[in-house]
């Protein structure tokens, strides 16, 4: 059996998608937490190929960068698309995503005000361009009332619920009340029962 | 029967990878290219899901964001590994290339001169060695660094490379690369490549 090993900071962050996808396909894995202090000492051990976490280790094989992992246990676990063309819409609507995250991220940890509200403008202008067109793309999916690709939960969805659940991290105006199906589909992935019970029982962090 | 069209700007960027692709599999494709001051028509005529470029538009099919089309075209053309694993190591090198490349891009459009010769000498200092560093290794691991970045053929990740390397000597005032000995040879070897070759003299001549 395949031995996974996830490090990751002590937070949702990056690997939560992989937590969550892992959750819901019952796979054992080892969720290793670095503090800061470990990390620092962690960090340039060559263990870790671009001197970053997440990494997943698979048996002997190490894999870094969130995607690249996201999209390897997505294949692995039945999170991915039916074909090439499924897969091709995920990786565009994860790449829109990982856009929106980019900027929410840039708001956050700004300490410089002025600056902050500069980036917090520039998020209100692109917001509406990436859910709308987020949202057609699940209304294109037979009428947006079931997942955003195919028939079933792709990482799409998991990347999509995640990010979204970092409540306390939304600049205002990021809620989704004017994207009704994208909000449905919030809350129809949140109440699935096995991610349900793992947000229930993982370990509570701020981001 | 239906024929790939690619949209973008009048030049390499993020798309150029694409276009090699099609070059490599030997497909042919509409290479539209999109002039400034026709875009903000195109981009209000709500044809771009995104409201950006570069988009695929094949029959039905229509896909935004590059590396999703990237990857889409080197699924279809037999150019992105060949097992799950593979495929991972492909990803993981695309989106370090990418990492570096969005932090070069970031410096080179420093308009302060002091500061951007600041910026470079940090760079060069810190991110140039970690990534390089890291994908030397990673090329070396494979089978001694003197074929491709993962397995055995060319994948969208040597295209990348090769696209991103155009930039390195104007962004960063030197050839990065000669202080990675196999990375340069695999540059070279792409730019010998026939059906690279052969693109890299047709194309449009454009600056970026």
């Amino acid at each position: 059996m395949t031995k996974y090993r996830l490090t990751y900071f002590h937070m949702r962050g990056r690997a939560e998608p992989v937590r969550l996808m892992f959750a819901v396909a019952g796979v054992e894995y080892e969720d290793i937490r670095l503090s800061r202090d470990e990390w620092a000492n962690e960090k340039t051990s060559g263990k870790y190929p671009f001197n970053q976490i997440p990494i997943l280790e698979v048996d002997d094989e190490v894999i870094a960068q969130s995607r690249a992992i996201y999209r390897y246990i997505a294949k692995e676990h039945g999170f991915a698309g039916k074909d090439i063309f499924e897969n091709a819409r995920i990786d565009m609507i994860t790449d829109v995503l990982e856009d929106v995250l980019i900027l929410l991220v840039r708001v956050y940890f700004e300490k410089n005000t002025e600056i902050k509200n500069r980036y917090e403008a520039d998020l209100k202008t692109k917001l509406p361009i990436w859910l709308g067109g987020l949202e057609k793309l699940l209304i294109d999916n037979n009428g947006g009332n079931g997942y955003f690709v195919g028939d079933g939960l792709t990482w799409a969805d998991i990347l999509f619920v995640h990010q979204t659940d970092c409540s306390n991290f939304q600049p205002s105006g990021t809620d989704l009340d004017e994207y009704p199906k994208l909000k449905a589909l919030r809350e129809r992935v949140a109440a699935l029962p096995s991610i349900a019970a793992w947000i229930e029982k993982r370990p509570k962090t701020d981001i | 029967m239906a024929k790939y069209q690619l949209s973008y700007f009048n030049i390499k960027g993020i798309a150029e990878p694409i276009r090699m692709l099609f070059a490599v599999a030997g497909v042919e494709y509409e290479d539209i290219r999109i002039q400034p001051e026709q875009w903000p028509s195109e981009k209000a005529s709500g044809k771009y899901p995104f409201g950006s470029m570069p988009i695929l538009v094949y029959g039905d099919i229509k896909i935004a964001q590059s590396f999703a089309i990237t990857r889409y075209l080197a699924n279809e053309f037999g150019l992105n590994g060949k097992t799950n694993l593979e495929k991972a190591n492909v990803d993981m090198i695309a989106d370090a290339l990418k990492d570096i490349g969005e932090k070069i891009g970031k410096l080179f459009q420093e308009q302060d001169e002091t500061k951007k010769a600041e910026k470079l000498a940090e760079i060069k200092r810190t991110d140039v060695p970690t990534y390089f560093g890291a994908l030397e290794g990673i090329l070396k691991d494979n089978k001694g660094g003197d074929g491709y970045f993962v397995g055995d053929d060319l994948t969208w990740a040597d295209l990348l490379f090769f696209s991103q390397s155009e930039y390195y000597p104007m962004m960063l005032n030197e050839d990065v690369l000669i202080s990675y000995p196999k990375m340069k040879a695999l540059r070279d070897r792409i730019n010998e490549h026939p059906r690279i070759k052969e693109w890299l003299e047709k194309r449009p001549k454009t600056e970026y």
